[in-house]
């Protein structure tokens, strides 16, 4: 009888063994389903089997799944390198950005991750430090030739410890932008100059529809809140990243805050700031937010979802130390745990040929190639040059590892301050000493 | 008769072994696993060494103010959460116990957000509770039923987006504990309600009287269950609220989650998960015991 | 006369209470509903208006096309699959020998299933993350899977084992004396009898999955193998969210449980009541 049981659960202990063993990372279903996936939109998910074939390589990145970007990305530009290079699969994976850091990390922490990313400027320190990227300086033999082709603003986003970790891939920056149906309604004839523009703008705004707001932003972060401080004159470190009292609690970086409080007391800014409401793209096409401040990427997906809505944009208003927005835009890295380093750094090459830049830049990514900025294609385009001048004054974030946590502190400053938990100056100098101890360890 | 004991044992065994191998792979080496991590400064970079600190990632959490906080939000969580469900649910289940008709079509009425998935309700009360006029309850409030004179960015202050994360959980659970009433309800003999009525007592007076304290242990048991699942809030605060604004609306386990993929720091996650079993725990000791001296219903 | 006019009142009263309270419960789902059909620019107007101007599937046809919501609902159809079959079988398993065998540390094994029943199941998500990293099942449907079966197998195992236990001594006697084994008396004889204990334990390991969370999207990271309730939250993005897409999304992914729940209520309710376990 003991034997009937045994050859009744036998079969099932090896079910379930082989329901483990059978799940390497890139096995997409369970049970009898076919290997090879092939989806809409010609992604095709292969198991990566020996390399008898063709070599994949995994591309990660933060382009939305559905947007003109990743279209542009899968339907063309990676069937044109596949094309050039019949021995490389390119393995395109969107993800979400709200959960691309933790899932890099993740990642590399299982050792999953992917042989490349498009990488956000400001995490090339962190995942450098962590000992996760390839210094392309040393493993790219014509590194140089690249260096030498892009912005050297972007560039040094690649450098940390000596090295270069990257190479830029596109870049950005934020510019005002209106409504215009709105400023009509309410009588206003061009966009704000300067800071001191906004307070008139605002009350005119509010006249036509209390409900209305002149400004909209989706948080407190530094992307958000950088441009008010640094057009107000002030900073976050000195210039040597080596503390922030002086700077984050200085006189001009404060007198930026009280600015937004006043703002957003009077209702000039929508209480999404805060973390909650419509969020500023809606809002700005139902007409409820008559200006954000935005990047290239917006005219694309508001020509999807909001066909109707025009863009208008301009420089970001000036206050005692200019116009000056951030400076974004992502780099490309190589994975220390990446199998097929050449074949990778081959799709390097490619992402900063004159041709693939061209190709993103029709979908609202800013070349980073020096010789493509004089071409008539970026001479006649409709919205670059605006994000070109723009460029000219912008900064770059703090290129810190602990830039993560930087930014939370800096988030929970302006929380408190818009609250009116705190005065400005007491928030600030709070975070001041909380980011002078990050920047001491 | 040793033997035969051995042999049935043996029997058994086999009859447990798949499933056991699933818990034991995936329930108890993880906990034990934690254990040791909680241990640790762990680092969850390959290659880098993560350093054995002892009790240290406990003693944080008794220093951590946001854990304090979450904790008590956890706290405030199930007691408002499970007050609230308990009364609803008892008090629609004594109606629907007094009804002939349509008690069925109540019944699953009342029942379908139990079976409707937690991502789903919590974005649909994230966008009812959404900050602008157009925000649903904002427009009942206000335009409509005149509670409230102005709109509120619910979302935005702890106190007010409890609010919404308190009405989802009891909107979501009103029709659990209200089966469980009503089955029990029902199972009282009608003699004990007839003897009375012959008295001359009143509908209240029997539902006072006799029907509440025949109900006491259902209504301990489903305190208990209740404040267990209460524990296992996460999903309705990640998307509501994120713990958001400045943590302010962690409960134990988004904050647990937050160390552990936020920060990496899964020595401090781990530590704080145990103190979280440890907790729901003793709370489950008391449903043991309940759960032995049946029976119920 | 006067008694059952005072009953009429008081019958008045409670429907109409009861009609409110079930007002209240099915209202946002409605409005769930009424928002899907709703075109893009209509999704915060105000004053919101509850019947969409223009209704239009519009964002039914978006999410099952463009947004690969197909795909979603294909992987939590296969993972809902494999988990309710292994914990049905497993835990069936496991009752039978709890409730019918002898055994040596049969309380302590069965407390431990309580406990693991009460546990609350993230809390071991870091511990269980490294494993499936380990055996190389991060961003795989069967890591879901396997976590899954050890998550539902003891409310389960508990819910089988309340049950089989009131099966009468008899049955299962006499097939013992006409020589059947037990894994015979489990397949033939106790299966068949407590079907409708294994359609509720089905029904609970099902919804389980299918509605899962955290797991899914700490492990996933290719959209291709998104299950509903990840693909729904990913609807829902941090900048902008088109919520007439997210409700058409979220009423693709309830309506089979909601399907369910109508044609087996009372399986659901059952499951409830004897386990004292929350949906």
């Amino acid at each position: 009888m003991r034997k009937k049981i045994l050859a009744i659960i036998a079969p099932l202990i090896l079910m379930a063994l082989l329901l483990t063993a059978c799940a390497p990372g890139a096995t997409p279903t369970v049970g009898p389903s076919p290997t090879p996936v092939v989806v809409k939109e010609t992604v095709v998910v292969e198991p990566t089997l020996a390399p008898a074939g063709p070599v994949t390589i995994t591309f990660w990145h933060t382009y939305n799944e559905v947007s003109p970007e990743n279209e542009m990305l899968v339907e063309t530009l990676i069937p044109m390198f596949e094309e050039q290079h019949p021995n490389i699969k390119v393995e395109s994976l969107p993800v979400p950005w709200e959960d691309f850091r933790r899932k890099l990390l993740t990642s590399i922490s299982g050792g999953v991750a992917p042989d490349l990313a498009r990488l956000d400027i400001i995490w090339v320190p962190e995942f450098a430090d962590v000992g996760a990227l390839t210094a392309l300086d040393e493993a790219m033999s014509d590194f140089d030739q690249y260096k030498d082709a892009v912005f050297p603003g972007p560039l040094s986003s690649n450098y940390w410890a000596g090295h270069y970790y990257g190479l830029p891939l596109d870049t950005n920056t934020k510019v005002w932008l209106h409504n215009q149906e709105m400023y009509d309604a309410a009588g206003i004839t061009e966009p704000p100059q300067t800071m001191d523009d906004l307070v008139g703008q605002c009350e005119a705004i509010k006249k036509v529809n209390p409900d209305a707001y002149l400004f909209a932003a989706d948080g407190t972060w530094a992307w958000v809140t950088l441009p008010w401080i640094w057009s107000f004159g002030g900073d976050i470190t000195d210039l040597d990243v080596t503390k922030a009292s002086g700077y984050l609690n200085g006189p001009k970086t404060v007198a930026a805050y009280e600015f937004w409080l006043e703002m957003y007391n009077k209702g000039c800014f929508a209480p999404v700031i805060l973390g909650s409401g419509i969020d500023p793209w809606s809002g700005f096409a139902q007409d409820l937010y008559a200006s954000i401040d935005n990047g290239p990427w917006m005219y694309p997906i508001f020509e999807a979802q909001f066909p109707d809505k025009e863009l208008h944009a301009s420089l970001f208003p000036a206050g005692d130390g200019g116009s000056i927005n951030v400076v974004g835009g992502e780099d490309i890295v190589l994975f220390k745990q990446s199998e097929h380093p050449e074949e990778a750094m081959e799709f390097i090459r490619f992402v900063l040929s004159p041709q693939y830049q061209l190709k993103m830049a029709e979908v609202g990514q800013l070349p980073v190639r020096l010789d493509l900025i004089e071409s008539d294609y970026i001479k006649n385009h409709p919205y670059c040059g605006i994000f070109l001048e723009q460029l000219r004054t912008s900064k770059s974030r703090t290129a810190h590892p602990a830039w993560q946590k930087m930014d939370e502190i800096i988030t929970n400053a302006g929380q408190l301050i818009l609250r009116g938990e705190k005065m400005a100056q007491e928030a600030l100098d709070d975070a001041a000493a909380q980011i002078d101890a990050l920047l001491e360890q | 008769m040793r033997s035969k004991i051995t042999g049935d044992s043996l029997t058994a065994y086999a009859f447990l072994l798949p499933g056991f191998l699933f818990l034991a792979v995936w329930i108890i080496y993880p906990m034990l696993k934690a254990l040791q991590i909680s241990a640790y400064d762990w680092s969850i970079m390959p290659g880098q060494v993560s350093e054995f600190v002892g009790l240290d990632n406990y003693v944080r959490a008794l220093h951590d103010g946001l854990f304090w906080l979450s904790f008590k939000n956890t706290l405030l969580y199930a007691g408002v959460t499970v007050s609230g469900q308990l009364v609803l649910g008892l008090v629609v289940a004594l109606m629907l116990d007094q009804i002939t008709k349509g008690r069925v079509a109540f019944r699953a009425v009342y029942y379908l957000p139990v079976v409707t998935s937690w991502v789903v309700v919590s974005l649909l009360f994230k966008y009812l509770f959404n900050a602008s006029p157009a925000g649903l309850i904002n427009y009942l409030l206000v335009d409509i039923l005149h509670v409230l004179s102005a709109h509120i960015p619910w979302l935005n202050e702890p106190e007010t987006a409890f609010v919404a994360i308190y009405s989802l959980g009891i909107w979501k659970g009103v029709g659990w504990t209200m089966v469980i009433f009503l089955a029990a309800l029902q199972s009282i003999p009608a003699e004990y309600h007839e003897a009375a009525s012959i008295d001359g007592a009143s509908s209240w007076q029997i539902i006072r009287l006799i029907t509440l304290p025949l109900l006491i242990p259902t209504m301990i048991l489903v305190m208990i269950m209740l404040t267990i699942g209460a524990f296992q809030a996460y999903i309705q605060v990640a998307l509501i609220t994120g713990g958001g604004p400045l943590h302010r609306t962690e409960v134990l386990l988004s904050y647990m989650y937050d160390r552990a993929f936020t920060d990496l720091d899964f020595g401090y996650a781990a530590a704080l998960s145990y103190v979280l079993i440890f907790v729901v725990f003793v709370i489950s000791q008391l449903q043991l015991r309940f759960l032995r001296s049946e029976p119920m219903y | 006369m006067v008694y059952s006019k005072q009953k009429l009142v008081t019958n008045a009263l409670l429907y109409t209470l009861l009609i409110i309270g079930a007002v209240i419960t099915v209202f946002p789902f409605l409005y769930m509903v009424s928002t899907s059909l709703k075109g893009p620019v209509y999704v915060f107007e105000y004053p919101p208006r509850f019947m969409p101007p223009e209704p239009t599937l519009h964002n039914f046809v978006v999410a099952w096309t463009s947004k690969r919501f197909d795909r979603y609902f294909l992987n939590s159809v296969l993972v809902t699959i494999s988990t309710t079959l292994l914990v049905v079988l497993f835990s069936s398993m496991m009752a039978f020998a709890f409730a019918r065998l002898k055994f040596v540390f049969k309380r302590p094994l069965f407390y431990g299933i309580m406990i693991f029943m009460m546990m609350p199941a993230m809390t071991l998500i870091v511990p269980q993350f490294m494993l499936a990293s380990t055996l190389n099942l991060l961003n795989s449907l069967s890591g879901l899977v396997l976590v899954y079966v050890a998550q539902n197998l003891p409310l389960s195992t508990f819910l089988l084992t309340g049950f089989l236990e009131q099966v009468p001594r008899e049955l299962e006697e006499a097939a013992r004396i006409d020589g059947a084994s037990s894994w015979t008396i489990y397949w033939r004889i106790m299966l068949p009898l407590c079907k409708p204990a294994l359609a509720t334990a089905a029904i609970f390991s099902s919804l389980g999955a299918w509605d899962e969370y955290p797991w899914a999207l700490t492990v996933l990271n290719d959209p291709l193998k998104r299950t509903l309730p990840v693909g729904i939250a990913a609807f829902h993005g941090v900048f902008y969210s088109d919520w007439g897409l997210v409700f058409a999304a979220s009423l693709i992914a309830i309506a089979p449980i909601i399907t369910l729940f109508i044609l087996l209520q009372r399986y659901f309710i059952k499951g409830a009541i004897s386990g004292a376990i929350k949906g």
